[in-house]
């Protein structure tokens, strides 16, 4: 069915608490809206951001909710950094847990998953979102950069609410 | 024949609350007008349900609503569509749960009741049990009182009205046809998935801004700001040569076409003015399908942009379907349109679907947004009318009864609105 089935093993060349500190600092850029810090974790080139409408959909046939290459994530960041972007102005106020990861080693990069819980709070509204993360990172200085990230939503299948915040 | 939804005892003056160049605010927060609109608009009038294409094979359904109810369409083994209710017939169960999928028969999860693709009762455990006057003939699937289809689109009348799908659609078949004359064979294909995306917003909001040439500088500024390129290359300015156009029965566009022949030299500016070497395969199709003439006037027009009353919109290369759920919310539903025969623009289609449209999409989201700020407004009961007037009057009216008017006028609006009065208001002889 999915990539949660992939059996994980601990890998020799990835410390797991460098993974664990940089899930929880792209989290937290997340979470606090610094879309520069945020886009200057991912790989200059080459990088998919993807958020599909259904476990283990084709995207070259299938729609997606995001499906950014680098240059349509550069756009994202951009227009949220207007300052305009209304679904965003205000800002939601944003708290996610990273938990239940699992690392494995790969062709082409680290590859992690996890489950993550977040509470959106807008407008007096308290929205949870949730659902289960793939990073695949490569390892970069003295941590990583992000080559591919894959978001699948616990309701993807579902009518789902304004989702212009970073997932 | 079937009612669907209880009497309506209460008669409200739509004709008050619906005048020329304003709107009362209680149209878009009142449950009893909602209950109306159900009624008189979704269930005795034409809806959109689902696509020819999105259900190719026998046994293939989706599960839509329509007004208050779920609907299922299956292709049967005789390769026709049908519509039932989503109801057995038995205990009333609901039958399909999920929004789409193949079935060779259709079991409820109740009783075991099993029915064909065609509806009829085909096998119940202990048969026997019941008297001997028990007709498995009459105990079939409920089919819709009515369905019709053009191009492809299937559309519904619940409680029989006195209209065909044709006298309902009027000159709007001509905005069907202009999306399907995109492609070199003439026919479409819904088969990428609708994003489903919840709207705090009355869904006659929404049909509003499908329509609307207004506010596009100001709600979408910051994609503008951000990523030129990826718009449509037209011309936004309220001296636009782009019309907007009511087309009468409540079908309205905005007329890109007008701008794009203006500018009468590009191909492709409704695809983000790609260069047309970047699409042999496609070109080269349309020019043998079409004549070099043809094809070229087709693919400097582009699709319609357009809100079919009352629930489907031809939004260029995207169908978005409005359900409405309560006064307050609605789910927008948006699909990207493949064209038969192009499959290197379709797959652009997809990419430019996800980058615009649904709940992160650079343009839909902030629509989403303003949908709720005007929701919650027009919750405060002052100042009472809303402003519709932009244009009023200034029309330019064609011998086929077009209206015409500038890119930012509220023509579009008024003409839904004309039509939702006459709709509307002709139902309150129910109630007196």
């Amino acid at each position: 069915m999915t990539v949660t089935e992939r059996q994980t093993a601990p890998v020799a060349n990835a410390d797991r608490a460098d993974v664990e500190q940089f899930l929880y600092l792209e989290a937290r850029l997340q979470d606090e809206h610094r879309y520069d810090e945020w886009e200057a974790l991912w790989a200059s080139e080459d990088t998919l951001y993807w958020v599909p409408m259904r476990e283990g959909s084709n995207p070259a046939h299938e729609l997606s909710y995001i499906y950014d290459n680098r240059s349509r994530l550069a756009s994202r960041i951009r227009q949220l950094n207007t300052g305009v972007r209304h679904s965003q102005a205000p800002q939601s106020r944003l708290r996610r847990l990273i938990s239940n990861i699992e690392i494995a080693g790969d062709e082409g990069g680290i590859h992690v998953q996890s489950n993550f819980m977040l509470i959106e709070s807008r407008r007096g509204l308290m929205t949870i979102w949730a659902g289960r993360t793939t990073h695949v990172l490569e390892p970069a200085e003295d941590s990583f950069k992000i080559r591919r990230k894959t978001v699948n939503l616990v309701n993807c299948e579902d009518a789902i609410n304004n989702l212009a915040f970073l997932v | 024949m079937m009612a669907t939804a209880p009497e309506m005892p209460i008669s409200i003056d739509y004709h008050h609350l619906v005048q020329d160049g304003r709107l009362h605010g209680s149209l878009y927060t009142d449950p009893t007008i909602f209950a109306q609109e159900m009624e008189t608009i979704f269930h005795r009038g034409w809806s959109f349900v689902a696509h020819d294409s999105e259900i190719p094979k026998p046994g293939d359904f989706v599960v839509r609503k329509v007004g208050t109810q779920s609907l299922i369409a299956i292709r049967g083994k005789d390769e026709a569509v049908r519509v039932f209710y989503n109801r057995c017939p038995h205990r009333g169960s609901t039958l399909c749960q999920t929004a789409d999928g193949n079935r060779p028969r259709i079991t409820c999860p109740y009783h075991a009741w099993t029915f064909g693709l065609d509806g009829r009762l085909i096998g119940l455990p202990d048969e026997d049990a019941y008297p001997a006057d028990f007709s498995k003939a009459e105990a079939g699937l409920a089919p819709v009182a009515r369905m019709d289809s053009y191009g492809g689109f299937i559309f519904v009348n619940l409680v029989p009205n006195n209209i065909s799908l044709r006298e309902h659609l009027g000159q709007a078949t001509d905005l069907i046809d202009a999306l399907l004359g995109l492609s070199p064979t003439g026919r479409i294909q819904l088969s990428a998935g609708w994003m489903k995306h919840k709207m705090r917003s009355n869904w006659k909001m929404i049909v509003e801004n499908q329509v609307d040439g207004y506010h596009a500088p100001m709600v979408h500024g910051s994609l503008i700001t951000a990523n030129r390129t990826f718009a449509t290359v037209r011309d936004r300015k309220p001296t636009s040569p782009t019309r907007v156009r009511d087309f009468g029965m409540g079908h309205t566009d905005i007329d890109h076409a007008s701008d794009y022949r203006a500018a009468g030299d590009r191909l492709f500016r409704w695809t983000g003015g790609i260069d047309p070497d970047r699409l042999p395969k496609y070109v080269s199709a349309m020019n043998d399908a079409y004549g070099p003439e043809d094809a070229r006037r087709r693919m400097i027009e582009g699709p319609p942009h357009s809100m079919l009353f009352p629930n489907i919109s031809l939004a260029e290369m995207n169908i978005m379907v409005i359900e409405p759920v309560t006064p307050e919310t609605s789910i927008q539903y948006t699909c990207p349109v493949f064209l038969e025969g192009a499959d290197d623009l379709n797959a652009r289609t997809l990419r430019r679907c996800e980058g615009a449209m649904g709940p992160a999409g650079f343009l839909i989201a902030d629509d989403a947004e303003i949908g709720e700020l005007t929701q919650m407004g027009v919750a405060n009961l002052e100042p009472e009318w809303i402003i519709l007037s932009r244009g009023l009057g200034k029309e330019e009216i064609l011998p086929n009864g077009v209206k015409l008017a500038g890119l930012m006028d509220e023509t579009s609006q008024r003409g839904f609105w004309n039509h939702y009065r006459e709709v509307m208001a002709a139902s309150q002889e129910n109630v007196r």
